[in-house]
């Protein structure tokens, strides 16, 4: 077994701890830590895939443009916690089915 | 990158950072630039594709691969109709006027990022961008309904990014580099296709994911139906066709669905359209409420182009990028349609309207036109596209498809009749008492869309003629 299989045991077991999270949680705040951890899962692909194809230069770029563009989603993300509880004074997910049918 | 079209990313993007500081004083002047800018960068693409000499030639000058071009007109169509719309919508108080067409904007300038760019993690880039400015949009009236639209866009196609980052990672590991044209090459080769299409299949994925296809479409009617009324015509008129959609139909040129290299990915695709015209269509059947009703159908319809985009043959192709513009041209008349309703009733529940058609002429005639161009009724454009559809389906042997797709379409037409009979027609309500009509340049944007929508049917030849370019440029 060599380091980069390794590396992708690990992403598995960290993709799975972030679905885990979701799953397990009914906090909206919890959701989106979990989000978070799945989505930092993915970018240890995009490291690990530069790293296997001698190619770490350039996934370091996308990786870097990456972060940043991850850290704009999730500040909206955040936003739009803060909107939903400051209008419902709660941050349960199961309170959001005013829309159906 | 299409360099030849970065003004028009880059234009709409200025203003936007213009329109704050010029609109702090005087909020009229963020509708004024706003409208402007779209109006202008328009008229330039207009005479970019429509000048006579270019008709006269069978458009054999366009620039690019000519699927670009028309895709950025559209996205300014739309968002000039948009953008002219709620300059008459906002009400006066809004605070956050300025804000609001700002992300227009930058959601217009993200768009052509998308269709312009040539290689996959440019389109991630821009997706993100586009996906931020929507989830900002949906809640411009901090109501309720937009907050939880907005929180549901956000958790449930945030995955979706995640799972074209990881698409990404393995085809740089697989096929070494990023860019459209290696992807192209690589199909057009040889070599085992295994991993490259096993990535180019987690791409893909994040894409069904964001256009909303039937087992992950459950984001779509709450975001259309909590947003703020012009953006819902925004989201479902172009956001997701752009965002979504146009990827598929790029990867299917991309992956040469046609010569079966990837015969299982093409299959999948075509049976998830398959689905989502099914599902979209029974569901859109049973609403209540006007603009959940047409989020189902906006599903359907995105269920042709994925089935189309799965055939991947030439004329599907063809089909697919003709039914992604009436698409636009349709769905925005009738969410603004819906938007015109809410804004002179109140409501958007069909069973409390009724009788509006002599109050709202205008307003009951357009949506007559875009909904029989929805359902595919002879001479408008929607007939076209469908037509180029079920024809490339029975061509390549696929009757099945093409006779549901047919019986489908058959079910639009029902439920959008149900529709105009339950709003339009029929006794009027006491919701619908003492109503007028919206003023005329509430109407105006909805009256152009329609003359499209019947330009293009009528005129179909020379739209055939630019389509059969687009085609021939992204297959060969």
């Amino acid at each position: 077994m060599n380091i980069f299989s390794l590396d992708w045991y690990l992403i598995a077991i960290i993709m799975f701890v972030g679905f885990y999270c979701m799953l397990a949680s009914r906090s909206i705040v919890r959701q989106l830590i979990g989000l978070e951890i799945i989505s930092k899962a993915a970018m240890l692909t995009v490291i690990s895939a530069g790293a296997l194809s001698n190619n770490l230069i350039y996934a370091q770029a996308l990786l870097i443009t990456m972060i940043v563009i991850e850290v704009v989603v999730v500040a909206t993300g955040l936003a739009l916690l803060v909107k939903n509880f400051r209008l419902h004074g709660s941050a349960d997910i199961w309170t959001l089915s005013s829309l159906k049918g | 990158m299409d360099k030849g079209l970065l003004a028009y990313l880059l234009i709409p993007l200025l203003s936007a950072v213009i329109i704050p500081f010029a609109a702090r004083t005087r909020p009229k002047m963020a509708d004024i630039l706003a409208n402007v800018t779209l109006l202008a960068g328009l008229a330039n693409l207009l005479w970019l594709a429509l000048r006579p000499s270019m008709i006269a030639g069978g458009f054999a000058d366009i620039p690019g691969d000519g699927l670009s071009l028309l895709l950025v007109a559209a996205v300014y169509l739309v968002g000039l109709c948009v953008t002219f719309f709620s300059a008459y919508f906002i009400e006066e108080g809004l605070p956050n006027r300025p804000a609001y067409y700002s992300l227009l904007l930058v959601s217009v300038a993200a768009m052509t990022g998308v269709v312009t760019t040539t290689d996959f993690f440019t389109l991630y880039v821009f997706i993100e961008v586009l996906a931020v400015t929507s989830f900002a949009l949906i809640t411009t009236d901090d109501s309720s309904a937009g907050i939880e639209g907005a929180l549901k866009y956000f958790f449930l196609t945030f995955p979706a990014s995640v799972l074209i980052i990881v698409g990404i990672a393995i085809l740089m590991m697989t096929l070494g580099s990023l860019s459209y044209e290696n992807l192209r090459l690589f199909m057009a080769s040889d070599a085992p296709a295994g991993p490259v299409t096993f990535a180019s299949a987690l791409i893909m994925l994040g894409f069904i994911v964001k256009s909303g296809v039937v087992p992950f479409h459950t984001w779509t009617p709450d975001a259309y139906q909590g947003a703020y009324a012009p953006v819902s015509a925004h989201l479902a008129g172009i956001v997701t066709k752009i965002s979504g959609v146009y990827a598929i139909i790029k990867l299917a040129t991309l992956l040469r669905f046609f010569d079966g290299r990837a015969q299982a990915l093409s299959e999948m695709l075509m049976f998830l359209g398959m689905l989502s015209i099914a599902v979209g269509a029974l569901a859109a059947l049973k609403q209540t409420n006007f603009k959940r009703m047409l989020a189902f159908s906006s599903i359907s319809q995105i269920g042709y182009i994925v089935l189309a985009a799965g055939l991947g043959t030439p004329l599907a192709i063809m089909g697919a990028v003709f039914h992604l513009i009436n698409h636009a041209t349709f769905k925005t008349v009738l969410f603004l349609n819906s938007a015109s309703l809410e804004k002179s009733t109140g409501t958007t529940d069909m069973d409390k309207l009724g009788g509006m058609e002599h109050s709202m002429p205008w307003t009951s005639w357009t949506s007559i036109v875009a909904l029989l161009s929805t359902a595919g009724v002879p001479p408008l454009s929607g007939f076209w596209s469908k037509l180029l559809i079920i024809l490339a389906l029975w061509e390549s042997g696929l009757r099945v498809y093409a006779v549901l797709a047919l019986l489908f379409s058959i079910v639009t037409l029902a439920y959008f009749m149900m529709m105009q009979k339950k709003v339009f027609f029929g006794k009027k309500t006491p919701a619908s008492e003492r109503v007028q009509e919206v003023s005329a340049p509430l109407l105006a944007p909805v009256v152009l869309m329609s003359a499209i929508i019947v330009a293009l049917g009528l005129l179909f030849p020379y739209f055939y003629a630019y389509v059969k370019v687009v085609a021939e440029r992204i297959i060969l």
